[in-house]
């Protein structure tokens, strides 16, 4: 991409101290803000699974009774989703998608800074409500009623959270839908848009429309706690299986969204390593807005144990199942850019190729959860936990992880210890798959989900499973010290450090200054 | 039309059937992406997204109900 530029006369002064981060409108400031708050969520998020895991170590209750069990559960589901993964995600976008599409910064900047710092505000309820009398939610992350319309202060403030996390997702995504729209450099047409930029439009478009309904779902759980309607009790002629089905059309889309800006990081790295363009670029972007078309005529399939008529299984499955066609065609086109290509190693490159390899076993065991007859042996064991933290951790965390090492020395101009960087790499490579991988075993063995005890036939699978989640979460305190070790003392690095990359911000110098393309680059 | 009034032009309805068909399998031509990107209006797509979606969902539907006839 043939791009010319100036990059002199940027004027970088800005607040100092607490009142910059407070008050900035500035996207790098922002997409710092939501990065360090998702890692310190993700550390949150991280210690309920290690009170999980050390409680599942043997049979038997050890550390936690069974009713904080299950707040630690659903607390550690909703902490990771909304707020460890996606504003991971929206800090990524923050940082990249303007210096990607020559912009000088976020379409509604004052609206940028709001949506961030509700962020703190929803965390800071979600967390606080294991403080409350009644404790905080445990009916899962998914809060099904009954269990939701009859918890305490907790699940009213882990509502009032989500609403929060809603409205902040909500203004994050017209933030980006606007920017990429209108504020792209001359020449940008939307055929010559990093895929990374692709895939955050057609996720924020997915937000735009899944977002309100979460928002709905919440406030009619609200109104039957409270207000006496009953939508969701079946006592006042309501019914539990609605919010089940209303639910789940935002959770399937929601997956998707943790996922397509994993596919577009992911997109960025395979042809940066290989040097290679990356192939079928038009496809990427045909199948990504495939995956989130059909992403929304798939929800039921979360619910096929729920009750519901033959027509519609066999519908859900055939509609489930079709998506694995441009998820293939995804898979198909990465392997097809490393074909042949001058491959090397980077640790953003082992994170890209172990995305590739772990979102596959991912992929697959998700067809198989598709078909209905075995899907209802493997409903609410172990066997889904597995799957979706392949398609999750393996998948959107892997993925977030490979971002950081990749744009991590034009954010702060230095490099990162490459073989510490690489070892990070391989422990969590390791210990996700020994935590993980046994409780494929585990499920198909009919361990249930969500219990703090099981039968001593599970024990060897589990202890092994907490020992390798135990390894993962100390491998992540290693991806903490690279990190501060990078912003501190890391070696400086070039404005363009891989040499296969061709995306618009490595035109400009490392660390990124703090004002970026104020006089648009032109792309010829 | 030359080819270059073709380019610029207003895409034809089959244009648009095509380019929503494809983007259900997750596979495009790159010079036929191109050629849409320049052709297809936003609302087109959006409109043609909508009919391509409800066709689809009424084919599953046939082929659920063929299966359990």
């Amino acid at each position: 991409m043939a791009v010319v530029q100036d990059v002199h006369g940027h004027h970088d002064h800005h607040p100092s101290g607490i009142m910059r981060w407070v008050m900035t409108t500035n996207h790098k400031d922002i997409g710092t803000l939501y990065l360090w708050f998702s890692f310190a969520m993700f550390l949150v998020g991280g210690f309920l699974a290690m009170g999980i895991r050390a409680e599942l170590f043997m049979p038997g209750i050890q550390i936690l009774e069974p009713e904080l069990f299950n707040s630690f559960t659903t607390l550690h589901g909703l902490i990771m989703v909304f707020g460890a993964i996606m504003p991971a995600f929206v800090g990524l976008a923050n940082w990249q998608v303007p210096m990607m599409i020559g912009a000088p910064d976020m379409a509604f900047a004052r609206m940028n800074n709001w949506s961030f710092w509700l962020l703190p505000v929803a965390g800071m309820l979600l967390i606080s409500s294991f403080f409350v009398p009644g404790g905080a939610a445990a009916g899962g992350w998914t809060f099904y009623p009954p269990l939701s319309a009859q918890g305490g202060l907790g699940v009213d403030m882990m509502i009032f959270a989500i609403h929060i996390l809603g409205a902040s997702s909500i203004m994050g995504a017209i933030n980006i839908i606007t920017t990429i729209l209108n504020m792209r450099a001359p020449g940008m047409t939307l055929m010559k848009m990093p895929m990374f930029v692709w895939t955050w439009l057609i996720t924020a478009y997915l937000l735009v429309l899944v977002m309100p309904v979460l928002a709905g779902t919440v406030t009619m759980l609200l109104t039957d706690r409270h207000f006496g309607t009953s939508f969701f009790n079946a006592a006042g002629g309501g019914d539990p299986v609605l919010f089940q089905h209303i639910f789940w059309f935002f959770g399937h889309p929601e997956v998707y969204i943790m996922i397509l800006p994993a596919f577009g990081i992911v997109s960025e790295i395979v042809p940066t390593f290989s040097r290679k363009p990356l192939f079928g670029y038009a496809s990427m972007v045909y199948a990504t807005a495939s995956i989130a078309i059909l992403s929304c005529i798939v929800w039921a399939h979360h619910m096929f144990t729920a009750g519901m008529p033959t027509v519609g299984q066999l519908f859900f499955m055939y509609a489930t199942m079709l998506i694995a066609v441009p998820t293939g065609v995804k898979v198909f086109n990465w392997t097809a850019t490393m074909w042949r290509g001058s491959l090397t190693f980077e640790t953003p490159m082992l994170f890209a190729i172990g995305f590739i390899f772990l979102f596959v076993i991912g992929g697959f065991s998700g067809v198989i959860c598709a078909i209905v007859p075995i899907d209802i042996q493997v409903q609410d064991t172990y066997y889904v936990i597995a799957h979706f933290h392949y398609v999750l951790v393996s998948g959107a965390l892997f993925a977030i992880f490979g971002g950081v090492y990749y744009w991590l020395p034009k954010w702060c101009g230095r490099m990162y210890d490459v073989k510490l960087a690489n070892m990070h790499f391989w422990l969590s490579m390791i210990f996700f798959n020994v935590a993980f991988f046994v409780q494929h075993f585990l499920g198909l063995a009919g361990m249930p989900r969500r219990i703090p005890d099981y039968s001593l036939q599970f024990a060897d699978f589990n202890m092994i499973s907490s020992i390798g989640a135990f390894g993962f979460g100390l491998s992540q305190i290693l991806f903490l010290y690279i990190v501060i070790k990078c912003i501190r003392s890391g070696e400086k690095a070039a404005d363009k450090p891989w040499e296969g990359a061709n995306t618009l911000e490595w035109t400009l110098p490392s660390p990124a200054p703090y004002h970026s393309f104020e006089t648009p680059p032109v792309i010829k | 039309m030359n080819n270059t009034e073709h380019q610029t032009g207003k895409a034809s309805t089959l244009q648009v059937a095509k380019a929503v068909f494809w983007s259900f399998l997750g596979i495009r031509k790159k010079d036929d992406l191109d050629r849409d990107a320049k052709m297809i209006k936003p609302h087109q797509v959006v409109i043609g997204g909508i009919i391509g979606g409800v066709i689809f969902v009424l084919s599953i539907l046939t082929l659920v109900k063929v299966v359990t006839s």
